[in-house]
């Protein structure tokens, strides 16, 4: 197929874009955002050229694969996983490009933004791209960087610089756990092989590393006394690894600061595509944590809580992208609840997980673009002096409401109608009902059902703060211009009606992914490694628990209401008065404070004088030394170099004897 | 009959310096630009009909002559240099009355490298040798005013002429032990000269007749005076390209023609390699005049290459001989930059002195925004960063001298690495760091093109060097048989 041999554009033809804007973007239209959407705009129709045909020949996937170095291999991996994610990536990141045109339309530094946010488009795109993990991972720390250059955007915001600074410190505790799981699981291959690694093909590139999984898994190591397996370890790291960058408990610290960059960044970056990667990274290597003992049981445990810990804070805080970027963890920590009911479903379980993923990434791009257009117009983030948006920026507040809707999951069960949100969210709740069934185990559940119910709360508490009742302040707002609304309207359409158009045959397409495919596995026999006991043919829940969801997010809207709406209970009496629960929340579990006040400053900083020590007095010292010597020595030698010709040719004769002298005693040694 | 297409490239390179020379008879000085664009055609034609003929294996002329992928390897290195230094001269030369005879001892001292590429015997080595230096002792004085650029040309004559006397008594005791001047003839003859003590002293004499070329201390020390004075297009001839006939030499005549006597020449060496490349870094660090440290550098570069006869592996001849095509292209770059900052300082103030000072480097990347840049990829690449040609040409070299068990020699050359960073750097931080002295200027044409195409060779070797590093095996197995 010749739009397979283009591939290879789909990440290039972005990070050509950031060359070309960052460079010369000064005297191009708006600062050379154009360069940037057109490149990304031939990406999409390419990833999605690929997806049709993918969608069409399911097996008939697009692998191309180039040593490089030996060690190294570049490659391009699109089968169904990826080929849907590289879809929605693109076509989000053009969508928040576009609107970056107006949103951005007075900031002096376009280029730098434009320029960035390709080079982060290319990097993504790497990550989904990448047929080995290796180059997966260089990708994925190029994302890290990109999200780091782009929170500090406006570096002379202290907030910025700081917040910058701790997004890219916390990942990185979860950067170093993914490398050493890929070291690990590198080195266990290495013994698998006896040292003898097979010519001609490439063990780190993920099919070959799939066809390993038994040995690994029969590979065991004792940690603390108990026997564990190594796929547990290596698996277990690799999810360290998305922890940190799809802000799981406890690394989700750095989200809600992450909003000090522009909201498209947010849109982009730390809501839609980014912080997607570490889900995608599970969903990637899913194989392994099949066989992996209970490594799905932590996915499930971390992601469940992830979701009911975050949207408890997302309820008191007044900052509406704040709001978002809690909502956005607890989302994220759903996709990986998902995943973790692999456990009981198997394969099914990446289905229904990427299904919330590629949902959410609309909706979550959609509430980040709409609070956008609010800041942009209104020219604050606090949600308490605002009030009444609804009357001046009618589309704003009608989108907003839709991808509301979908965030809390409004639908009818049974029926074919519901916003996208509810089919997968509602999927993902399901199974971890079928999960409590079958195991006697009903906490993922709990998890999944209160934090859907709190989700309605905040969400809805936003939606009447921000757009309904009196104006708080004077911020005489205005609709936002039609370079921004326009992508609000597309991204709308598709939160509404995604969902439903698609979910069935979502399902069957990834099922396709690891089931006669390019990276064939067995579910059953992995599994059975894993000792997972897998269900098959389930359907004909309760009733009641089919319409669950759809009741608790029906409650949480009515409990908005009647607080936000009718003010039936004056809030501010309650957030006033010291109450505990509210501080503890608004503090956000004080995690910040242990974080920075015991492990930083104490911990870190007595380890780090001890090290400036070390490094000040002891090491500098000797290289000080070192290189005073080597100056002076030079100082010295350059003498030997008179400038008079004689003495190089009595050097060039001396040379000579000497060169004589030498060979002679040494050849008489030997 | 002889196949005479395959030397093509020579016999167009001569044809074009001798009707440059007519061509220059007759027209004016001011139309003697039109001199610089026919020898840069040339060179052109030339580097293509070497390339089209990469994969060849002859002898011709009485097995006096060979094409090989060696020869050819090499010849690719020398035309390309000459072609950059060609381009970047219509600039240097314009307006200058001797245009006609600076571009005919151009394109003949290219001859002359050929030739040495290409000799299966050991008289033709010495007249391309000759050939070469008689031309490039011309273009080191070619700034006749000058009275440095004289005193250059001068003490590299001299000290050429005795090295050119050493390397002449060395093949007369070859000759005499063995009774042939023929390359493979001596390689088969060559059990006579290893076995008396006569086999030694011709290895030392011959050691340092490619040694003066190749600058190995203590053979060196015509180079930074010589390199300092000459005309900086010049410099970059001699340091990138003339510098690699004394290692095409080396490979042809020591470890073809003299292979049973490597323990010998091994050890020397593996001394020079040591003293060369610690006392070239060491004193580059203290140069303040930017041409003087380049030259320095260069020294301790011939000290790595040098490190390929030692180690005596494929892999480390494979990447010896890459080292040579990615240090051409480095090296040519680096001095070329040293010109146009040299061109900036004088039409800021026609009187300047010093105009190599390392002071003129301060913002550069301010006023020249592209030149610094290529510069900092060629000293970046000097040093051996990637993703350049230097790194992979250092990467390929050291890997294989660790392979072969002699890890020490690895570590002083590692090193070495990490102090020539240290001058390297600074340049860095003269172009970027430090606040500039002057407004924008931009390139003249002719020298960016050429330090452009320097920069796509160092970066294109770096980033995609399979086709490359095959070559350089596939001239490696020439010396290996």
């Amino acid at each position: 197929m010749a739009i397979d041999s283009l591939a290879f554009l789909i990440p290039l033809l972005p990070a050509l874009a950031f060359v070309i804007t960052f460079f010369f973007g000064k005297k191009m239209y708006s600062g050379g955002a154009l360069i940037p959407i057109g490149a990304i705009a031939i990406s999409c129709i390419i990833s999605i050229l690929i997806t049709i045909n993918l969608l069409q020949n399911p097996e008939v996937v697009v692998h191309q694969s180039y040593p490089w170095f030996a060690i190294f291999n570049l490659g391009i991996l699109i089968d169904p996983l990826a080929g849907v994610m590289l879809c929605m990536v693109t076509f989000v990141s053009l969508l928040i490009h576009i609107y970056a045109v107006g949103y951005m339309s007075h900031d002096p530094a376009k280029p730098r933004y434009f320029a960035e946010t390709a080079l982060f488009t290319a990097a993504m795109l790497g990550v989904v791209l990448s047929d080995n993990i290796l180059q997966l991972f260089i990708c994925w720390e190029l994302v890290g960087l990109c999200s780091y250059l782009l929170i500090g955007f406006w570096y002379q915001k202290p907030s910025a610089a700081a917040a910058a600074k701790k997004a890219f410190l916390t990942t990185r505790v979860g950067d170093v756990m993914f490398l050493t799981g890929i070291i690990i699981l590198f080195s266990s291959i290495f013994t698998i092989y006896n040292g003898n690694l097979p010519e001609g093909i490439y063990v780190l590139q993920f099919n070959e590393m799939f066809k390993l999984i038994p040995e690994l898994s029969a590979m065991h190591t004792t940690i603390l006394g108990s026997e564990v397996s190594m796929l547990t370890i290596i698996t277990l790291l690799f999810f360290g690894g998305a922890v940190g960058k799809s802000g799981q408990f406890p690394l989700h610290v750095w989200l809600p600061d992450a909003m000090e960059g522009p909201t498209t960044v947010s849109a982009l970056i730390h809501a839609a595509t980014m912080v997607t990667a570490g889900v995608y990274l599970v969903a990637r290597t899913f194989p392994m944590f099949m066989g992996a003992p209970d490594a799905l049981i932590v996915v499930a445990y971390v992601g469940g809580f992830t979701a009911l810990f975050a949207s408890t804070m997302g309820i008191v805080m007044n900052d509406i992208k704040r709001v978002l970027a809690f909502s956005t963890i607890s989302q994220l920590g759903y996709m990986m609840l998902g995943l973790g009911m692999g456990a009981v479903v198997g394969m099914e379980a990446v289905g229904v997980s990427m299904f919330h993923l590629i949902n959410h990434a609309f909706f979550k791009a959609l509430l980040f673009l709409c609070a956008g257009s609010v800041i942009h117009s209104v020219g604050t983030q606090d949600m308490r002096q605002m009030g009444g948006v609804g009357k001046v920026m009618p589309i704003t507040f009608i989108t907003m409401l839709v991808a509301s809707l979908a965030l809390a999951g409004f639908g009818i069960p049974g029926t074919q109608i519901g916003t996208s949100g509810f089919f997968s969210k509602d999927a993902i709740i399901e199974t971890t009902y079928l999960f409590g069934e079958h195991t006697g185990n009903y906490i993922p559940y709990i998890f999944g059902i209160v934090a859907a119910l709190l989700t309605s709360i905040y969400i809805f508490r936003l939606l009447f703060m921000t757009f309904t009742g009196k104006a708080r302040t004077d911020y005489g707002g205005h609709e936002s211009p039609s370079s921004m609304t326009v992508p609000l309207s597309i991204l709308a359409v598709l939160a509404l009606i995604f969902g439903a158009l698609t979910q069935t045959k979502f399902y069957r397409f990834l099922d396709e992914t690891f089931i006669n495919n390019f990276v064939h596995v067995n579910i059953g026999d992995l599994a059975e490694l894993g000792n997972y006991h897998l269900v098959h043919g389930h359907h004909g829940e309760p009733l009641l628990i089919l319409w669950m969801p759809i009741i608790v997010g029906v409650a949480g809207l009515l409990i908005s209401f009647l607080i936000y709406y009718l003010k039936v209970v004056d809030m501010s009496k309650i957030v006033s008065r010291n109450n505990f629960v509210f501080k503890l929340l608004y503090n956000r579990y004080y995690q910040h404070h242990i974080f920075i006040e015991v492990i930083s400053l104490q911990l870190t900083y007595g380890l780090s004088l001890v090290g400036e020590f070390i490094d000040r007095k002891i090491i500098d010292g000797i290289i000080d030394g070192i290189s005073d010597g080597t100056i002076a020595i030079g100082e010295i030698i350059r003498k030997i170099q008179t400038g008079v010709v004689q003495s190089y040719a009595t050097a060039v004769i001396a040379g000579v004897g000497l060169l004589i002298i030498l060979l002679k005693l040494i050849v008489e040694v030997q | 009959m002889e196949n005479y297409m395959l030397l093509a490239p020579e016999i167009i390179l001569a044809l074009v310096g001798l009707t440059i020379l007519l061509t220059g008879l007759f027209i004016g000085t001011n139309n003697k630009n039109i001199l610089g664009y026919i020898a840069s055609a040339g060179l052109i034609a030339a580097l293509c009909l070497t390339i089209s003929n990469i994969s060849v294996n002859e002898t011709m002329f009485y097995g006096t002559i060979t094409i090989d992928a060696l020869s050819q390897f090499f010849k690719i290195v020398f035309i390309s240099v000459s072609l950059l230094v060609a381009i970047a001269s219509i600039k240097y030369t314009e307006g200058n009355k001797s245009t006609d005879e600076f571009f005919t001892l151009l394109l003949f001292s290219t001859i002359g490298m050929m030739v040495v590429a290409s000799a299966n015997d050991l008289i033709t080595l010495f007249i391309g040798f000759e050939l070469a230096s008689l031309c490039t002792y011309a273009l080191a004085g070619f700034e006749k005013n000058n009275p440095k650029s004289i005193e250059a040309s001068m003490k590299y004559f001299i000290i050429g002429s005795l090295s050119s006397a050493l390397m002449l008594f060395g093949i007369s005791f070859v000759y005499g032990m063995t009774g042939t001047t023929s390359i493979p003839g001596i390689a088969e003859n060559a059990g006579a000269l290893a076995a008396s003590p006569i086999g030694l002293i011709a290895v030392v004499m011959l050691i340092a007749g490619f040694g003066f070329k190749m600058a190995l201390v203590p053979f060196h020390m015509w180079a930074p005076d010589t390199y300092q004075g000459a005309p900086t297009v010049v410099s970059a001839l001699l340091a990138a390209g003339s510098k690699k006939m004394g290692f095409v030499a080396a490979f042809r005549v020591l470890v073809i023609a003299l292979a049973v006597l490597s323990p010998t020449w091994q050890t020397a060496f593996a001394a020079l390699a040591i003293i060369t490349m610690t006392l070239g870094n060491v004193v580059a660090i203290s140069q303040t005049s930017v041409k003087r440290m380049l030259a320095y550098s260069s020294v301790a570069q011939a000290g790595y290459i040098a490190m390929a006869f030692v180690v005596m592996t494929p892999m480390a001849l494979a990447g010896g001989i890459l080292y040579t095509l990615s240090h051409a292209f480095m090296k040519t770059g680096a001095f070329l930059v040293v010109a146009v900052v040299g061109y900036m300082v004088l039409s800021d103030n026609k009187n300047a002195k010093d105009i190599d000072h390392l002071d003129n480097f301060k913002g550069l990347a301010k006023r020249m925004p592209i030149t610094a840049f290529a510069m900092m990829v060629f000293v970046f690449a000097l040093s051996g960063i990637p993703p350049t040609a230097g790194y992979v040409s250092k990467f390929i070299l050291f890997s294989s001298t660790i392979e072969s068990g002699l890890v020490w020699l690895a570590v002083i050359a590692i090193l070495n690495s990490a102090l020539s960073l240290y001058y390297y750097a600074r340049i860095v931080k003269y172009m970027y760091f430090l606040p500039a002295s002057g407004g924008k200027v931009s390139e003249p044409l002719p020298y960016a093109i050429a330090i452009i195409l320097a920069l796509a060779g160092v970066l294109v070797i770096g980033i995609w060097p399979e086709p490359f590093v095959y070559w350089a095996m596939e001239a490696a197995k020439v010396l290996m048989i």
